[in-house]
C-alpha cells in the first residue's frame, strides 16, 4: 500500500506524528487518531498511514458506507430507560442523550473505533500552539424549521454552555474550561463565578467559527462529542421534549417519561419544503424506545417485544447466548474502583493498603466475572483501550508478603468492611465476593455490606472502603485528573500526593500522545505504588440485536448512532 | 343505615388526613430529597453540585419550601383535583394515576369475572354434600392454591404456559399496543391465588345452610333436590360469600403489586412500588388515598350488603 | 405460654394413665418439658441466623447440635397429640421437615451455598468436580445447598415476626378490652387506620422508610398483623371479662395485668392457635414477596425470595426454569404445611 505524505494543509503536529510513525515510535492507528483530531480528513489520515480505510464513504461523512443491500423502511425497537429531556446542556445520563441524538446533532462524531470524524463541522484546523481552533461548518445543513445552520447558531449554543446560569457540566471539559475566566464576582457562598472570556468565540463568516483558548488543548474536537454538547436551535427553551428542533434525520413523534419515546423520520420541514438530510441516506422509518429498567431489558428482548437492548449484564450472558440474536461486545474503559480512603483507619497505614492490594489476583477476578472479555486492571485508572496507555510491570499476588506486612503493621487477622451498592449491576458484588475469598488466604476478613444503589450514592465519598463505578472517558488522563488530583470534587480517596499531581500535570501538558505515554505511566506508577485502590478490570459492554438488524455496532460509551442501521 | 355509612365515610376522611400528614412528614426529610436528586442527576453530578446549586435545584423542584406550606398547598390542590406532579415520570399525578388505575381496573375486572363464578360454583358443589369426594377434592385444590404465594403461582404459570408451551407471552408490558394475550398470565395468577379462599368460605356457608332445619324439612317433604338447592339454599348460602367478595376488592390492590412487577404490567401496583423506591412523594400520597378509599368503601359495601341481604337482620 | 397447653389436649386419647409409670411420651407432653424443648430448638436456630455474622462459623455449627434431637422430640410429640387428624399430621410433617432441615443443615454434606462454581449448570450436571443434583444458579452456586440453607432465614424471621406481632397485638387487645373506655377508643382508632391500608402498601411504605432487613420486616409485619390480632383478642376479652372467675380474681385484688395474662389469655388459646398457624403462612408469603421486590432480606446469604429475585432476570427460558421453580415450590410446601396444620387443628377443635 503506497502511503502518501502529509501536505501543507495538515497541521505541523501531524507532520511530527508522521515522522514518529515512520521511525516506528508511533503505531499507525495512533497516527490516524492524532491526525484526525488535528483536522486531517479520515480518508487522508488512513491513506497517509498506509492502512485501508474501514470502508468509509469518501464524502467525509461520519456514518459509514451505504450498504447496497439495505432496505429502506422499518421500525427499530430498543429497550432502554426512557428519561425526561429537559435541557441537553445539563443532561446527566446517556439514555436521555440517545433519545435526542438523532434529532440534535454535534459538531463532530467519535465512532466506536475512537476516531473523531466531521459531523456538523466539515473540517477544523488548529494553530500551532493549540490555543486557537477554527471549525468550518458544512454548507446546506438544514434545521427542521427550514433555515440553514450557520456559525451564529453554534456561537449561541457555546455561549449558553459557558453561562453559569445554565449550570452545564460542559464547562468542565478541557476546551470549554479554557474559554472561561474567574471573575471578581462571588456567588452566595463566596465562591468566585466563572464567565466566558470576552472574545473567546469569534464568528469569522457564515460558516466559520473560531475559538480562542487561554491554554493549549489537544482534545477540542473530542470534547465536542460529549453527550451534553448537542447543538440546539436558538429558539430552544427547556423542556426540550416540548419542542425538539434539530438538524438530524428524526423528530420526536410521541414521548412519555418512563414509558416510550417514538422518533419518526423527517420528510418535510416546517415551511412545507422537502427535508434533505445532509448526512446521506437513512434507512429506518422510525426508532422506538420502550422503557425497561436495566435488568428487564434482556427478558423483554427474549419475549420478542423489542429488536435490541441498551445493554445487558454479564450475569445474563447465558440467557443471551440461548436467544436468537447477535451479541455485540464493546471494549471500554468502564470500571470499578474498590477504593480505600487514605486518611481513615486502618487504611491510613500504607502497609495495610499494600497488603490488601497484594492479596488479590486481579486477573483471576476478571476471569471470574467476565471470562475472556474485558481487560485486566492494574490498580490505576488508565485502560488498554486508552490511546495513552502504557503497561506497567505486571502485579503479582503475594499472600505471604501480605501477611508479613500486616504483621509489621500490627494488624494480623485484619477485619475490614466494604460497601457495595451494585450501582451498575450485581457484578460489583461478585467482585467483592471474589476478593473476600482471596483475601482470606492472607488472613484478611472482608465483610461485604450490600446496600441499595441509591443508598450507596449517599455514602460514596464518605465510606472508608467502597466500590464506585467510573464510566468510560476517551483519554487516560481524564479520569486520573477527575479522581486523584489533590482536592478535586470527585477525589473520593482523599489522595493528596504532590508528586502525583506534578507527574499528571506533565502528562496533560504533553500534546504528543507518544511522549505522553511514558509520562502518564509515571503518574500511574505512583498511584499504583501508593496502593489506594484495587481496580481489577475494565468491563466490556454487551448489547444484543435480532438477526435482521443490520449495520449495528456497540459503542464504548453506549451512544446510539443508527443512521446506517436497517432491518432486513 | 345511612347514618352508619355517613359515619364510616367521615372516619375515612379522618384517616386519610392523618395518613397523608404522616407520609408527607416522612418523605420531607433531607434524605429523600437527596435520593430524588441522585435519581435525577446521577451520583457524580450531585457530588459536584455546590451547596448553592443544590438549593437552586431544590427550589426549581419546589422542594425547598417549609413542610407545612407544601402540605397545605397539596391539600388545597387535592380539593381541586390537582394531585401534584411526579418527580420520576414528570407528568401530572392525576393523569398517571388515572391511566394506571384503568389498567389495574381491567385486570381486576377480569379477575373478578373469572374468580366469582368459579369459586361460587365450586364452593356450592363442594358444600352440597359435605364430606363427599368432590368436597374433599375441591377443598384440597383450594388449600393447595392458597398455599402458593402469588410469586410462586406466577412462576409456575410462566414456566408452563409461556416458556414451555409458548401459548402466551412471558411479559405484559404491552409495548406494541393493547394485547389480550398478555393479560392471560397476570389474570391467571390472581385468580388462582384468590379463588381458594372464596371457595372455602362459600363451601362452609353452603354446608351450614344445608344442615339447617328448613332445608332438611324441604328435603324430607319430598321437594326435588335441585329445586331445594336453587330456590332455598343458595339464597342464604350466598350471603356470606358476597361479603367476602366485596372485601376482595381491597385485597386485589395489595396482591396486584407483585404480579404487576413480575409481569411488567403498567398498573397501579407497579406505580406504587416505583414511586416508593424513588421517593416520589406526591404519587405515593395519591396512591395511598386511593388505597384507603377502596379499603373503606369495600368494607362498607360488605357490611351494608350483609345487613341488607340477611333477612334476619333486615327484618329485626 | 398458652400455646403449649394445646399440644396436650385435655381430653387426650393417649393411653390411660392407669399404666404406671408415666410413659416417656406423656412425660414429654408436659407443658414445661415441651416448652424447654421448643426453646432448645428455637434459640440456637434464631441466634445462628440473626447473629451468626458476629460469631465464628465453628461456634455457629456447634451451637445447633442440641437443637436436632429437640426437633425430633417435638415432632414425635406433635404427631402423638394430633393423631386424630390426618390433615394436621401431614401439615405438621411438612413444617417439621423444613424445621429439621433448618437445624440440621450445618451438618449435612453440602457444599458452601455461596461458592460460585459453574454458572447455569443444569440439573444432574457434573462440573468442576461437583455433581449438581438440582443444578447451579446464575452464579454457579449449588441449588440444592442454597435451597436447604435458605429455609433457615425464612423460618426464623417469619416466626419471629409473627411472634412479636402476637405479643404486641395481644397486649393491645387485652388493654383495649379490659381497661378504661378511652384506651379502647384510642387503640381501636389506630388499628382502624392501619387496617385501612392494603397490606402491601403498608409494607412498602414502612420498609422503604426503615430500610430493608430482617429486623425491619419484623417491625413491618407487626404493624400489619397486630391490629387484626388486637381485634380478636379484644373481642375475646370483652366476651370473657364479665365471667365469674374474673370477678373473683378482681375481688381477690389481683393486679389487672396478672388477670389479663393468666386468666383471660388462656381462654383465648383455641382460636389463637389456629390463627397463629394461618398467620405464619401469611408472614412467610409476605417475607418471600417483599424479598422478591427488593424490600426484604438482603444478599448474599441464601434465601428463597432472593433466589427467585436473582433468577427472574436471567432465567426466562425453559431450560433454566428450574432456578425459579425450585425455590417457588419449596416456599409453597412450607406454607402448605402451615395451612394444613391450621385446618387440622380447627377440625379437631370443632369435634371436641
Amino acid at each position: 500500500m503506497a502511503s502518501r505524505k502529509p501536505g501543507t494543509s495538515d497541521h505541523p503536529k501531524v507532520h511530527e506524528a508522521f515522522r514518529l510513525m515512520k521511525s516506528g515510535r508511533m503505531d499507525r492507528r495512533e497516527f490516524i487518531r492524532v491526525a484526525a483530531l488535528l483536522g486531517t480528513s479520515a480518508t487522508a489520515a488512513y491513506a497517509i498511514a498506509g492502512l485501508p480505510e474501514p470502508a468509509f464513504a469518501a464524502s467525509n461523512l461520519p456514518f459509514g458506507p451505504d450498504d447496497p443491500k439495505a432496505k429502506t423502511g422499518g421500525i427499530l425497537k430498543i429497550a432502554m430507560a426512557v428519561q425526561k429531556m429537559e435541557d441537553p446542556a445539563t443532561y446527566s445520563w446517556v439514555e436521555m442523550s440517545n433519545q435526542t441524538r438523532h434529532t440534535l446533532e454535534y459538531l463532530v462524531m467519535t465512532g466506536p473505533d475512537n476516531v473523531t470524524r466531521p459531523m456538523l463541522a466539515e473540517s477544523w484546523t488548529a494553530a500551532e500552539d493549540l490555543k486557537t481552533w477554527t471549525f468550518s461548518l458544512r454548507k446546506g445543513v438544514m434545521w427542521h424549521t427550514g433555515e440553514e445552520l450557520t456559525a451564529d447558531h453554534i456561537k449561541w449554543n457555546v455561549e449558553r454552555w459557558l453561562d453559569p446560569k445554565t449550570a452545564s457540566s460542559n464547562v468542565g471539559l478541557s476546551v470549554f474550561s479554557a474559554m472561561v475566566d474567574t471573575t471578581d464576582e462571588k456567588d452566595a457562598k463566596g465562591k468566585p463565578i466563572k464567565r466566558m472570556t470576552k472574545g473567546a468565540i469569534e464568528v469569522i463568516d457564515k460558516y466559520t467559527i473560531r475559538f480562542h483558548l487561554n491554554k493549549p488543548v489537544l482534545s477540542a474536537p473530542e470534547d465536542c462529542y460529549n453527550y451534553p454538547t448537542a447543538i440546539a436551535h436558538p429558539s430552544f427553551k427547556p423542556p426540550l421534549s416540548d419542542n425538539m428542533i434539530g438538524t438530524g434525520p428524526f423528530q420526536l413523534a410521541e414521548f412519555r417519561v418512563g414509558d416510550r419515546c417514538i422518533l419518526k423520520r423527517v420528510t418535510k420541514m416546517k415551511d412545507g419544503k422537502d427535508f434533505n438530510y445532509w448526512g446521506g441516506k437513512v434507512y429506518l422509518d422510525e426508532i422506538h424506545y420502550y422503557n425497561f429498567e436495566a435488568d428487564n431489558q434482556l427478558p423483554a428482548f427474549a419475549s420478542g417485544d423489542v429488536d435490541g437492548v441498551y445493554q445487558f449484564t454479564v450475569e445474563q450472558m447465558d440467557l443471551a447466548k440461548s436467544l436468537p440474536g447477535v451479541i455485540h461486545v464493546a471494549r471500554t474503559a468502564q470500571t470499578i474502583a474498590c477504593r480505600m480512603q487514605v486518611d481513615q483507619k486502618p487504611f491510613s497505614d500504607k502497609r495495610i493498603r499494600q497488603a490488601v492490594c497484594m492479596s488479590v489476583d486481579n486477573e483471576k477476578v476478571k476471569k471470574l466475572v467476565y471470562g475472556d472479555a474485558g481487560d485486566v486492571g492494574q490498580n490505576h485508572h488508565v485502560a488498554p483501550v486508552h490511546p495513552d496507555f502504557q503497561a506497567l510491570a505486571p502485579l503479582k499476588r503475594d499472600t505471604a508478603k501480605a501477611k508479613q506486612l500486616l504483621k509489621e503493621a500490627g494488624a494480623e487477622n485484619l477485619e475490614i468492611t466494604i460497601d457495595v451498592g451494585n450501582t451498575d449491576g450485581p457484578w460489583h458484588q461478585t467482585v467483592a465476593e471474589a476478593m473476600r475469598d482471596q483475601m482470606k488466604e492472607a488472613g484478611i476478613t472482608l465483610k461485604i455490606n450490600v446496600m441499595p444503589a441509591a443508598k450507596y450514592w449517599e455514602v460514596w465519598t464518605k465510606t472508608p472502603f467502597g466500590i464506585t463505578a467510573w464510566t468510560h472517558r476517551p483519554l487516560g488522563t481524564m479520569a486520573m485528573s477527575l479522581a486523584y488530583r489533590t482536592g478535586v470534587a470527585w477525589n473520593e480517596t482523599h489522595y493528596a500526593n504532590p508528586e502525583f499531581d506534578k507527574a499528571l500535570d506533565a502528562a496533560e501538558a504533553t500534546l504528543d500522545v507518544n511522549e505522553r505515554k511514558p509520562k502518564l505511566a509515571k503518574a500511574a506508577q505512583i498511584l499504583q505504588d501508593d496502593c489506594i485502590m484495587i481496580m481489577p478490570l475494565f468491563r466490556p459492554i454487551y448489547t444484543i440485536v435480532t438477526k435482521n438488524v443490520q449495520g449495528y455496532e456497540g459503542h464504548p460509551t453506549q451512544y446510539h448512532q443508527f443512521n446506517k442501521v436497517w432491518k432486513a | 343505615m345511612l347514618k352508619l355509612i355517613g359515619n364510616r365515610l367521615l372516619q375515612m376522611l379522618l384517616i386519610m388526613a392523618v395518613v397523608s400528614l404522616v407520609i408527607f412528614a416522612i418523605f420531607d426529610s433531607d434524605r429523600f430529597k437527596r435520593q430524588i436528586a441522585v435519581s435525577e442527576l446521577g451520583g457524580f453530578a450531585v457530588e459536584t453540585l455546590s451547596d448553592q446549586d443544590y438549593q437552586a435545584w431544590l427550589d426549581r423542584k419546589g422542594l425547598n419550601v417549609p413542610f407545612y406550606e407544601r402540605y397545605l398547598k397539596w391539600v388545597s390542590g387535592v380539593v381541586t383535583g390537582d394531585l401534584g406532579r411526579s418527580f420520576e415520570k414528570d407528568e401530572p399525578v392525576s393523569r398517571l394515576l388515572r391511566d394506571r388505575l384503568i389498567n389495574t381496573g381491567v385486570l381486576a375486572f377480569w379477575v373478578f369475572a373469572l374468580m366469582v363464578p368459579i369459586s361460587l360454583t365450586l364452593g356450592i358443589i363442594a358444600g352440597m354434600k359435605e364430606g363427599a369426594f368432590r368436597d374433599r377434592a375441591v377443598s384440597f385444590i383450594a388449600v393447595l392454591t392458597t398455599s402458593m404465594p402469588e410469586i410462586a403461582t406466577a412462576i409456575i404459570l410462566t414456566v408452563i404456559f409461556a416458556l414451555g408451551l409458548q401459548w402466551v407471552p412471558a411479559n405484559s408490558a404491552m409495548v406494541n399496543g393493547w394485547d389480550w394475550r398478555q393479560l392471560a398470565l397476570p389474570v391467571g395468577t390472581l385468580v388462582l391465588y384468590d379463588f381458594g379462599y372464596v371457595t372455602r368460605m362459600t363451601r362452609a356457608s353452603m354446608a351450614e345452610v344445608m344442615t339447617s332445619q328448613y332445608i332438611r324439612t324441604a328435603v324430607l317433604k319430598g321437594l326435588p333436590h335441585r329445586r331445594v338447592i336453587l330456590r332455598h339454599a343458595l339464597r342464604n348460602a350466598l350471603i356470606a360469600p358476597f361479603t367476602i367478595i366485596a372485601l376482595q376488592l381491597n385485597w386485589i390492590l395489595s396482591g396486584v403489586v407483585v404480579v404487576e412487577v413480575f409481569f411488567e404490567y403498567a398498573g397501579f401496583g407497579k406505580m406504587l412500588l416505583d414511586a416508593a423506591l424513588f421517593g416520589d412523594v406526591y404519587v405515593i400520597q395519591a396512591a395511598t388515598l386511593v388505597a384507603v378509599f377502596v379499603a373503606v368503601v369495600s368494607q362498607i359495601i360488605s357490611d351494608v350488603g350483609y345487613t341488607f341481604l340477611n333477612p334476619r337482620i333486615r327484618f329485626s | 405460654m398458652a400455646s403449649v397447653e394445646a399440644l396436650a389436649p385435655p381430653s387426650s386419647t393417649a393411653p390411660v394413665a392407669s399404666q404406671a409409670p408415666l410413659s416417656l411420651l406423656k412425660r414429654l407432653q408436659r407443658p414445661r418439658v415441651t416448652l424447654s424443648l421448643l426453646l432448645l430448638m428455637w434459640v440456637p436456630l434464631t441466634a445462628s441466623v440473626m447473629f451468626g455474622g458476629y460469631v465464628g462459623e465453628a461456634f455457629r455449627t456447634w451451637v445447633m447440635l442440641p437443637a436436632i434431637p429437640a426437633t425430633v422430640a417435638l415432632y414425635v410429640i406433635a404427631v402423638a397429640s394430633w393423631r386424630e387428624s390426618t390433615i394436621a399430621m401431614v401439615g405438621v410433617s411438612l413444617v417439621f421437615f423444613w424445621l429439621f432441615i433448618a437445624v440440621a443443615v450445618p451438618f449435612l454434606p453440602l457444599i458452601d451455598p455461596n461458592k460460585p462454581l459453574a454458572p447455569f449448570a443444569g440439573i444432574g450436571v457434573e462440573r468442576s468436580g461437583h455433581l449438581f443434583l438440582l443444578g447451579a444458579d446464575l452464579k454457579g452456586r449449588d441449588m440444592l445447598s442454597r435451597v436447604l440453607w435458605g429455609c433457615q432465614r425464612v423460618l426464623v424471621w417469619g416466626v419471629t415476626a409473627t411472634l412479636v406481632a402476637y405479643i404486641v397485638g395481644s397486649m393491645l387487645g387485652l388493654m383495649a378490652g379490659y381497661l378504661a373506655k378511652w384506651w379502647d377508643q384510642a387503640i381501636s382508632f389506630i388499628a382502624n387506620v392501619l387496617l385501612s391500608f392494603p397490606v402491601m402498601v403498608l409494607f412498602i411504605l414502612i420498609l422503604n422508610y426503615l430500610g430493608a432487613s430482617g429486623f425491619n420486616i419484623v417491625i413491618a409485619v407487626t404493624f400489619a398483623s397486630a391490629p387484626a390480632i388486637m381485634r380478636i383478642v379484644r373481642g375475646l376479652t370483652l366476651d370473657t371479662k364479665t365471667r365469674d372467675y374474673i370477678f373473683a380474681a378482681q375481688t381477690r385484688g389481683e393486679h389487672p395485668l396478672r388477670i389479663m395474662i393468666f386468666e383471660l389469655l388462656p381462654n383465648a388459646r383455641g382460636p389463637i392457635i389456629v390463627d397463629a398457624c394461618l398467620r405464619l403462612g401469611y408472614t412467610t408469603v409476605a417475607i418471600t414477596t417483599l424479598t422478591f421486590l427488593g424490600l426484604g432480606l438482603q444478599p448474599p446469604d441464601p434465601d428463597w425470595g432472593l433466589m427467585i429475585k436473582e433468577a427472574a432476570k436471567v432465567a426466562m427460558l425453559w431450560k433454566f426454569a428450574y432456578m425459579l421453580l425450585i425455590p417457588a415450590l419449596s416456599v409453597s410446601s412450607l406454607i402448605l404445611g402451615f395451612n394444613l396444620m391450621a385446618d387440622g387443628l380447627r377440625e379437631m377443635s370443632l369435634r371436641d
